[in-house]
């Protein structure tokens, strides 16, 4: 098979792919099948970054996410503490009708933001419910579990609640200020950001907890004067100085201090320059080479290098990385909330 | 699917719904509805929890990085109490033995020491891990988690000393190894007055600089602590003005922290542009 040349970016097989794993995906990806809405934001939104979003019918695509909202059978089920947000999968959905479905927050945000990325009116979309019922998520430290039920709590659903309320542009759902002194527990010793405190730096749980404070209104996107302040929230020199070190030799970024570089920390590392304002410090000329290393030729991208066959979620990253490069053939990211800008 | 949600919406708590959770959780362990719903039945029964335990710790061995996974277990753990935290600990260093960067064993170990305990061995663990891989970023993060967290240490004051010297002899074994330089910057950052006055520092950079002149992360380092206040030595200045005498011309000027950022902008290009930024705020 004929494959781009090393340093073009093959939009049109990267398009085709995304639309094909839109509307059907492949077997492998049946163990994920919980998250189906989530793998369909990222088909979407990729779908949007490479300007061809005409290719779908986006009525058609705002229906079957909205056919994934929960709602309550009775208004007191809010008031027992359960969730009333977008499930990921028909296979949280017990039957029609009200009362019978678990929906997540992280299923929710991906639903969001599918939403946006479509263009969806929200002027008519009542979000109460969601914002009201997803109060009882956060925890007493801050943190937030995705399912009212009980679960893991962990930066990647305080991220979660922090991008919904900034889509549905209402902060009623959550309590800030706990959110913040959660996340500042997270930082390391060594500058990144654990997924829970005490837990090792990592690029996704950095992202997560910067983005939620970005989205917050806690951190601003002009580190060079901030510098000279006080910290008052995080230590930044920290931070900044632990994400310039995961660019590795190669070109490329790593999650993780001595792990290998992955395509997708090209996006949640670089994102956190970007949002600090400190996107002009990467190395870029070294990471467009090491991306293109994982451009699989049949469209989409691999988690690293010399690989073969794409997935979805790196293919994802993949593009959002290259947005960040204002790659010419991609459109604009928001990279605080992860998704394609109104393209 | 269709038999289990059946079962889920007629809430029927029985042995025959414990089975059908089985099945459909062997076929889709990522379903947190189902294990919710495992975990009600398991209740109304009063089920074995040991036998539980054998069933989840085999899902999870060959899905080590499935997140329900791992909070069936905590949720197990958490009923089976405090006797069952060296078991516990037992799983997570085998599953650790495959993998020993694996997240959610990390996170998981954690918090079972927290909440059920088991620390006595813990630091012992971390140096078995960091002598089979002084790399192991994950190993050095627990060791910083055991020393500051564990009720039978003292705290980080009370290791404070002992963890310096262990770190530079790790960091003297491969100078090139990044987690023990971050490890290092993390002791002091409870002590900063101690990084410019002890006396282990500047004789470490030196000890490096001079068998590995380019030695990025000793520069670096240097850089730090000369910029918190770390007046530095005759043998310091020496070895900075030897290394960057051949730099840009009119160097002989400039002070050491912004020598050693134009030395790093050579010997580091990958991050050449955060070198040149740290130069432009070192006046700040």
């Amino acid at each position: 098979m004929e494959g781009p040349e090393p340093s073009e970016f093959a939009k049109e097989r990267h398009a085709a792919f995304a639309e094909m794993m839109l509307h059907e995906l492949p077997r492998d990806y049946a163990s994920q099948e919980i998250n189906r809405v989530t793998l369909a934001y990222f088909a979407v939104s990729s779908l949007s970054l490479l300007r061809s979003l005409h290719r779908v019918d986006k009525d058609q695509i705002a229906t079957w996410v909205l056919s994934f909202q929960a709602k309550p059978k009775e208004t007191h089920d809010v008031d027992d503490g359960k969730f009333f947000g977008f499930c990921g999968s028909r296979s949280c959905q017990f039957s029609e009708g009200p009362g019978q479905s678990v929906s997540n927050l992280a299923s929710t945000y991906s639903a969001l933001a599918i939403l946006k990325v479509i263009g969806y009116d929200f002027q008519n979309f009542d979000s109460s419910i969601i914002l009201e019922s997803m109060r009882s998520l956060q925890m007493p430290d801050g943190s937030f579990m995705p399912i009212d039920s009980g679960a893991e709590t962990d930066l990647r659903f305080v991220y979660c609640a922090a991008a919904i309320s900034s889509i549905l542009n209402d902060w009623s759902g959550m309590d800030r200020e706990k959110a913040k002194d959660y996340i500042i527990k997270c930082q390391s010793y060594d500058g990144g950001f654990g997924l829970i405190p005490g837990s090792e730096s990592h690029g996704g749980a950095t992202y997560c907890a910067v983005a939620a404070l970005f989205l917050m209104g806690f951190i601003q996107n002009d580190c060079n004067s901030s510098l000279s302040l006080p910290t008052s929230t995080i230590d930044i020199p920290s931070l900044v100085e632990w994400c310039i070190q995961r660019q590795g030799a190669d070109g490329g970024f790593q999650g993780r201090a001595n792990k290998d570089s992955d395509t997708c920390y090209a996006f949640w590392v670089g994102s956190v320059l970007k949002m600090l304002g400190l996107y002009h410090l990467v190395n870029k000329s070294a990471l467009r080479t090491f991306l293109f290393t994982c451009q699989s030729p049949y469209g989409g991208f691999t988690k690293f290098p010399y690989e073969v066959l794409p997935d979805l979620y790196h293919s994802y990253y993949g593009f959002a990385a290259l947005s960040l490069l204002e790659e010419k053939e991609l459109g604009n990211l928001s990279v605080e909330l992860g998704l394609a800008a109104l393209n | 699917m269709d038999y289990f949600r059946a079962v889920y919406v007629a809430r029927e708590l029985s042995p025959r719904a414990l089975r059908l959770t089985t099945e459909a959780l062997l076929r889709n362990p990522g379903n947190y509805t189902i294990w919710h719903f495992r975990r009600l039945v398991i209740d109304a029964l009063d089920s074995d929890l040991v036998e539980e335990t054998l069933f989840v710790d085999n899902l999870a061995e060959a899905n080590s990085k499935n997140y329900q996974i791992w909070h069936h277990k905590r949720w197990l753990a958490e009923k089976l109490g405090p006797e069952a935290a060296n078991d516990d600990h037992d799983f997570t260093r085998f599953i650790l033995c495959h993998d020993a960067k694996n997240y959610h064993a990390w996170s998981h170990r954690q918090w079972v020491l927290q909440k059920l305990g088991g620390w006595d061995k813990e630091l012992d663990f971390c140096h078995q891990l960091l002598e089979e891989d002084i790399f192991n970023n994950s190993a050095w993060n627990q060791r910083f988690f055991v020393i500051t967290r564990s009720p039978l240490l003292g705290g980080l004051s009370a290791m404070w000393d002992s963890e310096v010297d262990y770190t530079i002899k790790a960091i003297l074994q491969n100078p090139s190894n990044e987690s023990p330089w971050r490890y290092l910057q993390g002791l002091y950052k409870g002590n900063p007055d101690s990084l410019i006055t002890d006396e282990r520092i500047p004789q470490l950079l030196l000890n490096i600089l001079k068998e590995n002149s380019y030695c990025v992360f000793a520069w670096n380092f240097l850089l730090d602590v000369l910029c918190k206040g770390l007046r530095p030595n005759k043998e310091i200045e020496e070895a900075v003005k030897g290394f960057t005498e051949l730099d840009d011309a009119g160097s002989s000027d400039q002070d050491l922290p912004t020598r050693i950022c134009s030395a790093l902008e050579r010997m580091d290009p990958i991050r050449v542009n955060y070198w040149a930024w740290r130069k432009s705020n070192l006046t700040l």
